[in-house]
């Protein structure tokens, strides 16, 4: 059974979500199979807290976050939204036009932030879009705004009339900040916002993050594949592998007692930054899986050590095996798995 | 403080000197200066590198983007791209040879002499001195198969027939744990993976058995999981045949994992230069400090608030007066850092940090 909305304070509520793209081959651009980016995923972010989403590339992590923003149309599955005027909103249905009132409560802030921002517009009129396409502000109000944004992200109003290119890579991405915070929106997906960093510059970014979460109770979907930021901004991590959801779990439980082999080989795969503790990652044979031509049953089977006869045959379904540990794969109750040794 | 004198001393010395550190380092790097001369001025990419790269050891670099990690290894393989060149300095390159009678006899070349396209510098690389890079799709040639270009490599520098370089061409996959290594040969780079890529660029690399490996961030692009398969790979490879590598990243976590030894870069200068176990318990330089608790640690369990840099990187056109860190540095000594670069201190034996915490000399830049 997917993970059942048993929960409550629930802002984003998504179910079974898929989102396939077709592959066209011959003169006549058929449609001859499909990649399945993402392939029935299930899950729910709480009010207030921030979910992290991690997988290696191609695995559908920043798929799935464009999909619950409309920003590409689900093939299927349910999303649900809890927009603090409309109330509960299904977002899997709604046209166009029935978006336009939802939006200003989910944003996004881009991975690159040299490709995000439109070099000929000045970081004003940047900033300033949201509000006027909104009808929000306009005229000194609007400025005045814009100017509130950006020392709210940590930069000086004075450099509203720059454009883009003035800026560093860290400064680019406090633009971006700024901008998805313009609507005072209640979610925003954040798809790896520090991983084009330099580290110093991410940990003022994370920082940063983290502050204004506070302040204005703000709901994060972090996307990222670098597990140590995950751990150190998520609440909760669900970690995505194939287009699916192979486990989602508290940061706590899902770093220090993992249950699916994926997860496990993860964390053992991270180089930890010490000297002293130098281990032999856990050795996956082979590649991660295509999503056009995935294997048989669970489709970590061919790495997996643990598997058996029936992992190669039945897909396994997400679980709750513990209280908010969700698991999919069929021995989750029986395998002793490693988690990061501290 | 004679370690600490001999440090300090400009780049004339004597030949004993030359001679002791030989024995250990196959590649010493002093005063080095590359700077690149564009219309919107001069970008002083390295202001002064002095480096020693031990023999048969890792040696990491690490240090964020613009402090001149990867201009230091162009300018080591004399490819360092106009408007770039190499100013003054010098880069010893300590090159053994093992004659039929079983003689090792050693020779010094001062790589910065060489013209860029001679046929000893050609020679040089990939025969001694062979790179990897961090992506793997844009050094690859598309238009070839991966056999015919690691051949080539293995044809340029050895006296082989084609055959024989193609069966080694195969050998070398197969010793960086290629699947169907002899089936590779005949693929072209699109049809492989990136983690596919990156062992052919290795297996590339190393076909012609160079003494020196410069890594430039390879695992970079790639995923955590084949990430640690291809760290696990250099590991194994580097204890098999006993080369030195110079490994170049801003990921501490992979320094911690790979190297023996580490060289902290900013702006242009090594910083620090320590042990990994030194470099990561007992660090000296602000910067590295700052480097250290800015990173979040997988397993730390506390959510503690991330210590960040304030300022950022300054753009390279500009020149700052004194130790290039001061404007960002917590222990910033008006008067004092902003004057003369701090000279190197061995604050330990196998430790040097350039910073005034830790001696009052200052160097008097020349050349500048």
């Amino acid at each position: 059974m997917a993970a059942e909305t048993t929960q409550d304070n629930l802002l984003l509520d998504v179910k079974d979500l898929k989102k396939y793209f077709p592959i066209r081959s011959g003169l006549l651009r058929r449609v001859t199979g499909a990649v399945k980016a993402v392939d029935g995923v299930s899950f729910f972010i709480r009010d207030g807290e921030t979910l992290g989403l991690v997988g290696e590339s191609g695995c559908g992590k920043t798929t799935t976050g464009r999909t619950i923003l409309r920003l590409l149309d689900p093939t299927g599955g349910t999303i649900r939204f809890k927009d603090p005027k409309l109330g509960w909103v299904d977002i899997d249905k709604m046209s166009r036009e029935e978006m336009k009132a939802v939006r200003p409560n989910m944003q996004i802030i881009f991975q690159d932030p040299f490709s995000s921002l439109d070099p000929r517009m000045t970081v004003e009129r940047i900033v300033s879009e949201p509000l006027v396409i909104n009808k929000v502000a306009s005229g000194q109000e609007l400025k005045d705004r814009v100017a509130d944004l950006l020392r709210r992200v940590g930069m000086r109003p004075e450099y509203m009339s720059r454009y883009p290119h003035a800026f560093s890579g860290g400064q680019r991405q406090r633009i971006g900040i700024a901008r998805a915070l313009a609507l005072n929106p209640k979610l925003i997906v954040c798809d790896e916002p520090v991983s084009a960093l330099d580290v110093s510059i991410q940990a003022q970014v994370l920082n940063l993050l983290e502050d204004l979460q506070e302040e204005l109770k703000l709901t994060y979907l972090f996307i990222a594949h670098d597990l140590s930021v995950v751990e150190h901004i998520s609440d909760r991590v669900a970690v995505m592998y194939v287009g699916h959801i192979v486990e989602m779990a508290d940061t706590e439980a899902l770093y220090y007692s993992p249950k699916h082999p994926y997860t496990e080989a993860l964390m053992a795969a991270v180089p930890k930054p010490d000297p002293r503790r130098r281990e032999r990652p856990i050795k996956l044979p082979g590649e991660v899986a295509s999503p056009a031509n995935p294997p048989s049953g669970c489709y970590f089977h061919p790495r997996c050590r643990y598997a058996k006869e029936i992992c190669s045959k039945v897909m396994p379904e997400l679980q709750e095996i513990e209280p908010d540990h969700f698991v999919a794969c069929h021995f989750a109750r029986e395998l002793k798995l490693r988690g990061v040794v501290v | 403080m004679t370690a600490e004198e001999k440090m300090t001393t400009t780049t004339t010395q004597t030949a004993e000197e030359t001679a002791a550190r030989a024995v250990d380092n196959i590649l010493t790097i002093r005063k080095l200066r590359t700077w690149f001369f564009t219309d919107l001025g001069i970008s002083r990419a390295l202001n002064g590198v002095d480096l020693d790269v031990p023999r048969g050891k890792v040696l990491g670099i690490v240090g964020e983007s613009g402090c001149g990690k990867s201009v230091t290894s162009l300018s080591i393989l004399r490819l360092v791209p106009r408007p770039g060149r190499i100013v003054s300095g010098e880069i010893l390159l300590h090159r053994r040879r093992k004659a039929p009678d079983g003689t090792i006899t050693e020779e010094t070349i001062d790589l910065t002499k060489l013209h860029p396209q001679s046929p000893e510098m050609r020679a040089i690389r990939g025969a001694e001195i062979a790179m990897i890079f961090q992506e793997p799709m844009t050094s690859l040639n598309p238009c070839y198969t991966i056999g015919n270009q690691i051949m080539e490599a293995i044809l340029l520098h050895q006296d082989v027939s084609k055959r024989e370089a193609w069966e080694l061409a195969g050998d070398m996959l197969e010793k960086v744990g290629m699947p169907n290594p002899r089936q590779v040969l005949l693929r072209y780079p699109h049809e492989l993976s990136g983690g596919m890529r990156q062992r052919a660029m290795i297996a590339m690399a190393l076909s012609c058995e160079p003494s020196i490996l410069i890594a430039d961030e390879p695992t970079t692009a790639l995923d955590v999981t084949t990430e640690a398969q291809i760290l696990d790979l250099m590991r194994d490879l580097q204890a098999d045949i006993g080369m030195t590598i110079i490994y170049i990243t801003h990921n501490l976590g992979v320094i911690a994992q790979m190297c023996d030894e580490v060289a902290v870069m900013y702006l242009g200068r090594v910083v620090e230069r320590a042990s990994v176990e030194d470099l990561f318990y007992n660090p000296r330089h602000p910067y590295t400090k700052a480097l250290l608790d800015s990173i979040p640690h997988v397993g730390s369990r506390t959510k503690r608030r991330l210590a960040s840099i304030r300022g950022v990187v300054p753009d390279p056109y500009a020149t700052i007066s004194g130790c290039p860190f001061h404007p960002r540095c917590d222990a910033y000594m008006p008067g004092k850092c902003d004057q003369l670069v701090p000279a190197p201190a061995n604050v330990a034996p196998n430790h040097m940090v350039r910073c005034y915490l830790y001696s009052d000399e200052g160097e008097v830049e020349n050349g500048g």
